[in-house]
Order: structure tokens, then C-alpha cells, then sequence
């Protein structure tokens, strides 16, 4: 009996503001509250709160045979808290159907498994953590930042103990695989959910686009889609940004009618099932180890890391943030480590990505800035200040 | 297709401004196979330095037979100016002049330059003009160059009939019309009288010449282009590369925006040199937007010279604003932003090349703020003085208050320089790889100053991109858009 997972990533990161050579040494508030206010209740408007309605309504209506599974930071819930406490609340509804299950990542939205394993670890704490106390639940299951993934960042969740990662089911990876099977990690028992990427970004990039051949995509059509899957696999794993609903494909595309339908279609068949990522592991054996030869991330069209660190800019911005790393654990200031821990979500130095074509236009997208000159500068100035201000012998410091 | 172009002189290639613009454009033209009669107003007297003309000399061997102006032998140049001998750029250009083979003229050259004595030059204003009048510093020459002018290029005997513009109305073209005398000796009394003289100058210079089109750049051509467009039965393209209002905001000559505006009213098409001059067009002279067409500037491809930043004599790193010191260029958005910049960057030197009514204003401004010390004020720059000042700065920044398009970032661009453009200008529309900024907002500037100055990462990236970015900004792109506007026009 083949099935169907849906997974949906929910992040906010805390936008730094634009932050001048001249503010550095008198101004210590970097975020951009305003600002990180404004677009959280905007999305809370347009997505979180008329999706998660949705979703409410659907497991209802299916007596819990829909089922779906997010992984929310730990900085979109901080911000929810303090901007749009409401949206919080319907996922503690959703948690409460027990048709919701909840996957753990880093807290910060960050880089860390790439620089820092100990902050690594202790962002996924964090995380956990929150789950636990917001929602109730234990996640068994992990999808790292932006799905970067390679073996030793596989090998070393699986060491924490988790049961299973969900992953981008990149070609090349693959390679002959199907993405539609469950698989290993190298070297470990703990299982891969690989991204179907053709079917998730059809709903997720394409579904709007009049340009595409199959446009208007219908649940009807969709449905017919997975169902041609029947025979050849055993789950579809369907991954994409929550603000795919009524954010990146706005109210008007008829994208909430589409997700009305299409649970109900998909289980028309008499075969097919909606599970969560957790029933995929208990369900379905794994096929072999999935060895990966590379870092792969969900992100551009070359779906590895250059969208975070491909210039030279990004390089030495990361660099800087994780150097601090020693000093500020060594101040013992849970502010202190709270702001340096913020400045490390991932979207800082996606902004300053210098992409050409059509990843250019999905980065300027998301950026609050003008581009990535910009952002780099805005970072830069908040570092030195980070460093000059906070950082700066004793008597010249900064209270927090 | 034929096509009569009332442009401006070529520089040398390095400077920014009209003159580039036009021949940049002609140029690319030609190569689309657009046959063109280039008319310009010869400004004598204003002698070129001796590289220059070499320099010039490739396009000059594309312009056909006329004018004759054959580059002088190399030995003859060094002897006449020794200094040149140790000048990069001349050598390198010397060497290349020698490796190519001589073109000759071309067997049927597609663009012909005609040149027209007035005493006309791009952004003159009334002030300036009367200036040059006064001073005399023109005068002397004037006979003999157009005695010389006459033998190389000599002009029809003026028609009978040309003796006053029928087509259109300038301040000052009631002035007697000097008939007998040749022209350019008795140029105008004031600088509208000298623009109406050229038109009929000019009508008379192509008189009897048959065009498909007219193509006129900026205001002072825009009589003699209404004149002769009548005349020939041929439609008329305004090409608008900067209005009054752009050079004088809100103290804009009425008269010379009065003869702008006869301009965009009788052309069939206008073009502007980017978005921000069409909105401006638009808004100042209430020309349906829908007539006017943009055409972006082209750049020239060059190699970066590395052999100036050699010779630094400042130890600090240099920071630069190149162009006219008048209002519209914002010279003092940059000195304001130089003293914020100082006080995190110490050892910055700011240099202000150019020259302009706002100069004397800029260095009592450097005085007053007590940063003296870390102004160079070289004045007016020409031919290698500007590559050795694109090459030796760290930063270029361009604060225009209000720049149609702005062509010397792209040259600076061109020495793999970063470079800071105002929101204010056609080229921040054209550009990603530059950092932007509205021209009144100095701290960001200044910002953007010290970032380029303190994070090689940032210069690093914004260079090398920038090198690939203006690859791409080049004149046959703009002339490719030129051409169907063309077409266009024809079909009426």
C-alpha cells in the first residue's frame, strides 16, 4: 500500500536592518523589528493562518486519514510569540489532532552542521526542546537547514539518536534510484526520506505558472500523477516551504482550493494512504544505503551549498560569525549567545548570494535588501560592532 | 537606409560624455550596415594633444576619406611631446597602431563626417558662452583654421536660398545672417544666435543631400535638425542625452528648455538614454510617453591598465569623483561623505578631478570641515590623466543629483574599479554589479565608502562581476535597439 507524505517547512528568520559604517560603535539593536513584525504578520495573513485552517478542516473531515508533518524553527515560533501569538495557537490545535507530526531541525535555521558540531548539537537540543514543550511531541525524525545533507552530517544525526532524516532526492545522488523508496544513511540504520522534487515543485514553483505546459495544474491532475506512481514505490514524499500556500503562490492562484481537493482524491484510491514521516519508518523497509559524494541542499539550481557560501563575501561572513564561537561561550550571557546564535540563521548569507538568472530572482525574492552588496555590508557593519561594542575589554562593554 | 546624424566631436576614448556617446553609436550603426553622414559643429581652436588624434585614428580610418586627418608618425609625436614616450597608454596604443595593418578608406564608407565652424560645444550655457566670447581666447585662430578647413573639406557655395530657418524659431535668429562672410568667423553675439547661425550653417552644408531620417543629439543641434528634417521631407529623431533640467534643476534656462521642447514636439520619435530621462522628458515637457523610446549607452571593452597603480603617491587608499564640479554631478554629497568617511578611515584621500562653476564652493566646503589634508583638487583631467586617476583610486562614486545616464562608471568599471552610483542616474538602472544610493543620503555613501574601502571580499566579488556585467553593455547593443526605432519611424 503506497503512500504519500507531506512535509512542510515553516521559517522566519530575525532580518537584521540596514546597518551603516557610521551606526557601528553607537547603535547595538541590529534586528529589524519593524520590519520582522510587519512581513511575520503579513505571511501570518496570507499563509499560516488560512493554511493551517485548512489543514484543520481537512483532518477533521478525513477522520485523521490526512495527515501532515512541519518542522517549525525555533525563531519563527519566537517571532510568532511576539508578533502573531494567534498563529502559534492553531499549530497547538494541529498538534492536538494527532494527525500532525512535528520534525526536528536546528533552532536557528542555521549553518552549523557545517562549522560548529558542538553548536550543531545544541541548536537541535534547543529545538527539541521547544517541540517538546509547545507541542507536546518527541520528534524521532530530522531534517537538517535547507536539507544540506552529506554522510557526515547524516552519520552524525544518526548518532543522536534519530530514526530518520528527510532529504532532496537530488539525480545525481540517486542516480538510478527512485526517490519513492526509503534508504539509509551510509554506514547507519537510520532511514532517508528523499524529496520527490518533480511532483513537490510542481505544487511548490510551478503551480502558477502560465508558462508551463501543464498549466492550471488541478488536484484532479495531480492526483492522477501520484496514483501513475502505483506499483513503482512506496511512498511519495511531497516536501516544500509551508508559504507555498497563499505566500509564494498567492490566494488568487487558486492554491487553497487545490489543497482542499486533493487529499481527498489522493485517497479515492483504494490502495493509497497519507502517512507521516514516522509511519514511513515504521511501515517501509529500507532498499540499501544511500552514500551521497557530495553536499546536497534543496537550494538552486545546482541544489548544493553555493546558495549560502559560493562568493567570497559569504565565505568570510561565516567565517567571522562562527570565530566568535570560543569567546562567547566563554561569557556564560544567554543574551549574548541568543544574538550571536540569531546571526547565524542561514537566510543572512542566502542574501548575499551573487546568482545569475533565475536563482538571482528567487534570492532577491526573499532579501529585504537591495542585493547582495548590501546585505554583506549590513552584516559586516554588525560584526564590527558585535566585535567592538559587545565584545571589547571589560570597561568598554556594552550591557546586554 | 541612409541617415543624417547632428552630433557632437569624438574624444578620445577615455572620456565620458556626448561625444562618446555619438561616436560609440555611429560606429555601431555603421557596422548594421545604416549609412551616415555625421555633421558636427567644429569648435576650432581647442587643440587635441597629440595622442588623442591617435588615439582617434581607428575611428577616423572607419569615417572614409573625409576629413583628412592621418595619424603623425610616432618618432614625430615623441619629439613634439617627450613625456610621451614614458606615457603606458600612448606606448601601448602606439604598438597596437603599428601591429594593424593600415585600413584604408573603406571602398564604400558607410559613415562620412561633415564638419560645420561654430562656436559650439556640448553643455554650453549662456554664462559660459559669453564667457568664451569675452576672453577671446578662441578668436585668433578661428580664421586661419577655417581657412584650412576650406582647402581639406571645402563647402558647397551656400544655396541662394538658405539664408533663414523657415522651420523653426530660436531666440536670436532674427540676427543678420552673415552671408558674405565665411561662416564661423562672425559667430553669434550671444549663444542662441550661434545655435540658429550653425542650423542654417548646416542646412546649408547638406543642402540638396537626400536622407531617409535625421537623427539630432541634445538641444543645440535640435534647430538644425527641425530645419533640415523639413526640408528633406524626412522625419525627425531627437536623441535626449541630457535635459536642461538635468544640468541646472530648478535654475533651468527658460530659452534653451523653450528650444528642447520645439525639439521633442516636431521629432516623430524621441530617444532618452534611459528610463529616468524618459520619466523626466515626460514630466518637464509633457511628451507622451509612448513616443519616447530608450536606448541605453554603450561602454567601450578595454584592458585594465596595471601599470599606474605602480605609481600611487598617496599611501592611504583613494577615493574618487570625476566629472563637471556643477550642481547636477553633486560634488558636495561627496565632500560631506568624505568627512564621515575620515572618521573611520583616517588615511582616505579623496581626489575631486574637474572642473566647474561649483569648484570654488567645494574647496571652501573641504576647509570648512578642516579636512584639507586629505583633498586633491588636480582640476580638469584629460586623455592618460584620467585612465591614471580610474586606475590609482580604490572607489569611484558618482553622486549625480540628476544623471540622465553616466557613462564614467562604466569606464571605471572598465579598470575593474568599484564604483557608487546615485539612484538619480539611467545607469543604476542598467547596472547590479555597483552599490547604489540616493544622492542626498551622505551617510550611506559614506557607508558604502568604507565597506568598499575595509572588505576586499566585497571588492573582490563586485569587480569580478562587474568585469563580466559590462561585457555586455556595449554599443551594438544599443545601435540593435536603435534600428527597429528606425524602422519604426520609417513606417511612420
Amino acid at each position: 500500500m503506497p503512500s504519500v507524505c507531506f512535509y512542510f517547512e515553516v521559517h522566519q528568520p530575525y532580518r537584521l536592518k540596514p546597518y551603516g559604517a557610521l551606526q557601528v560603535g553607537r547603535d547595538h539593536e541590529y534586528f529589524d523589528q519593524k520590519l520582522n513584525a510587519e512581513v511575520l504578520r503579513k505571511v501570518a495573513n496570507k499563509c499560516y493562518l488560512p493554511a493551517n485552517e485548512s489543514m484543520l478542516r481537512l483532518i477533521d473531515r478525513t477522520d485523521g486519514r490526512f495527515r501532515i508533518s512541519y518542522a517549525v524553527t525555533g525563531v519563527a515560533i519566537e517571532q510568532m510569540k511576539l508578533y502573531a501569538p494567534e498563529v502559534l495557537d492553531s499549530f497547538v490545535r494541529l498538534a492536538e489532532t494527532g494527525a500532525v507530526e512535528f520534525v526536528a531541525e536546528t533552532y536557528y535555521h542555521s549553518l552549523a552542521a557545517l562549522y560548529d558540531k558542538d553548536e550543531y548539537r545544541e541548536q537541535i537540543d534547543l529545538e527539541m526542546k521547544l517541540i517538546r514543550n509547545e507541542f507536546g511531541q518527541t520528534p524521532r525524525v530530522f531534517r537538517n537547514t535547507e536539507f544540506i545533507y552529506n554522510d557526515e552530517i547524516g552519520q552524525f544525526i544518526s548518532d543522536l539518536g534519530f530514526e530518520a532524516m528527510l532529504i532532496e532526492g537530488a539525480d545525481d545522488i540517486l542516480d538510478w534510484r527512485s526517490p519513492n523508496f526509503v534508504y539509509t544513511v551510509a554506514g547507519r540504520d537510520t532511514k532517508l526520506l528523499a524529496k520527490n522534487y518533480k511532483l513537490s515543485d510542481d505544487i511548490a514553483f510551478r503551480f502558477s505558472n502560465q508558462a508551463w505546459g501543464e498549466y492550471p495544474l488541478t488536484a484532479d491532475k495531480f492526483a492522477g500523477w501520484v496514483h501513475g506512481h502505483s506499483g513503482a514505490g512506496d511512498v511519495i514524499n511531497l516536501f516544500m516551504d509551508y508559504e507555498t500556500f497563499g505566500e509564494h503562490q498567492w490566494k488568487e492562484t487558486g492554491i487553497f482550493e487545490f489543497l482542499e481537493h486533493l487529499p481527498d482524491l489522493i485517497l479515492t484510491h483504494p490502495h493509497w494512504d497519507i502517512v507521516t514521516p514516522s509511519q514511513v519508518i515504521d511501515r517501509y523497509p529500507a532498499l540499501g544505503e544511500l552514500p551521497f559524494h557530495r553536499t546536497v541542499s534543496w537550494a538552486d539550481e545546482a541544489r548544493d551549498i553555493s546558495a549560502w557560501r559560493g562568493n567570497a563575501m559569504q565565505q568570510r561572513a561565516l567565517a567571522e560569525i562562527y570565530a566568535l564561537g570560543p569567546q562567547i561561550r566563554k561569557r556564560n550571557n544567554s543574551h549574548l549567545l541568543a544574538l550571536w546564535r540569531r546571526l547565524q540563521t542561514s537566510d543572512h548569507f542566502y542574501y548575499m548570494a551573487t546568482k545569475s538568472a533565475s536563482d538571482a530572482e528567487v534570492h532577491d525574492y526573499f532579501s529585504p535588501y537591495e542585493g547582495p552588496y548590501d546585505a554583506f555590508i549590513h552584516y559586516m557593519n554588525v560584526m564590527k560592532d558585535l566585535n567592538l561594542s559587545v565584545l571589547a575589554p571589560a570597561e568598554k562593554q556594552i550591557r546586554l | 537606409m541612409k541617415v543624417l546624424m547632428l552630433g557632437w566631436e569624438y574624444p578620445p576614448h577615455i572620456s565620458g560624455g556626448l561625444g562618446t556617446a555619438c561616436e560609440g553609436l555611429t560606429t555601431a550603426l555603421a557596422e548594421r550596415g545604416i549609412e551616415i553622414d555625421f555633421l558636427v559643429p567644429k569648435l576650432y581652436g581647442e587643440e587635441n594633444a597629440p595622442h588623442m588624434q591617435l588615439l582617434g585614428a581607428a575611428s577616423a580610418a572607419l569615417m572614409g576619406p573625409v576629413p583628412v586627418e592621418t595619424p603623425r608618425p610616432l618618432a614625430e609625436l615623441i619629439a613634439a611631446e617627450p613625456a610621451l614616450a614614458t606615457d603606458p597608454i600612448f606606448m601601448a596604443a602606439a604598438a597596437a597602431a603599428a601591429t594593424q595593418p593600415q585600413a584604408g578608406p573603406p571602398a564604400e564608407p558607410s559613415v562620412r563626417m561633415l564638419r560645420v565652424p561654430a562656436m559650439l560645444k556640448p553643455y554650453l550655457d549662456q554664462v559660459t558662452y559669453r564667457e568664451l566670447i569675452r576672453t577671446g581666447a578662441l578668436k585668433e585662430s578661428v580664421a586661419a583654421e577655417i581657412a584650412a578647413a576650406q582647402t581639406v573639406n571645402p563647402l558647397p557655395a551656400p544655396p541662394h536660398e538658405v539664408t533663414r530657418l523657415e522651420h523653426v524659431h530660436i531666440p536670436g535668429d532674427d540676427l543678420p545672417f552673415a552671408e558674405a562672410a565665411p561662416s564661423g568667423a562672425h559667430y553669434g553675439e550671444d549663444l542662441f544666435a550661434e545655435v540658429a547661425r550653425y542650423a542654417i550653417s548646416a542646412t546649408r552644408r547638406v543642402y540638396g543631400q537626400k536622407y531617409d531620417l535625421v537623427h539630432a543629439h541634445d538641444w543645440m543641434t535640435f534647430p538644425a535638425g527641425i530645419e533640415i528634417a523639413r526640408r528633406a521631407g524626412a522625419p525627425l529623431v531627437v536623441h535626449v542625452h541630457s535635459l536642461e533640467y538635468d544640468r541646472s534643476g530648478h535654475g533651468a534656462d527658460r530659452d534653451i528648455v523653450a528650444v528642447e521642447h520645439q525639439g521633442l514636439e516636431a521629432a516623430a520619435r524621441v530617444v532618452a538614454v534611459s528610463y529616468y530621462t524618459r520619466g523626466l522628458i515626460n514630466r518637464v515637457h509633457n511628451t507622451p510617453l509612448d513616443k519616447i523610446s530608450v536606448v541605453h549607452n554603450g561602454v567601450y571593452a578595454r584592458e585594465t591598465v596595471e601599470a599606474y597603480t605602480e605609481q600611487r603617491t598617496s599611501t592611504g587608499p583613494v577615493v574618487l569623483f570625476l566629472g563637471r564640479v556643477t550642481f547636477q554631478k553633486g560634488p558636495e554629497y561627496f565632500v560631506q561623505a568624505a568627512a564621515r568617511v575620515l572618521e573611520q578611515v583616517p588615511d582616505a584621500v579623496f581626489i575631486m578631478a574637474g572642473s566647474g562653476d561649483m569648484l570654488p564652493r567645494m574647496k571652501v566646503l573641504v576647509e570648512d570641515l578642516g579636512i584639507t589634508e586629505s583633498f586633491r583638487f588636480p582640476g580638469f583631467l584629460r586623455g592618460a590623466e584620467v585612465e591614471r586617476a580610474f586606475s590609482t583610486a580604490d572607489v569611484y562614486v558618482m553622486p549625480s543629483v540628476s544623471e540622465p545616464f553616466g557613462i564614467a562608471p562604466l569606464e571605471a568599471m572598465s579598470y575593474d574599479r568599484p564604483v557608487i552610483v546615485s539612484k538619480q542616474s539611467g545607469v543604476s538602472e542598467i547596472l547590479r554589479n555597483a552599490l547604489k544610493v540616493d544622492f542626498w543620503d551622505v551617510d550611506k555613501i559614506a557607508s558604502q565608502i568604507v565597506a568598499l574601502l575595509e572588505l576586499p571580499e566585497l571588492r573582490r566579488v563586485i569587480v569580478e562581476r562587474a568585469r563580466e556585467e559590462i561585457r555586455h553593455i556595449h554599443w551594438d547593443a544599443a545601435a540593435a535597439t536603435l534600428v527597429p526605432i528606425y524602422e519604426s519611424v520609417l513606417r511612420g
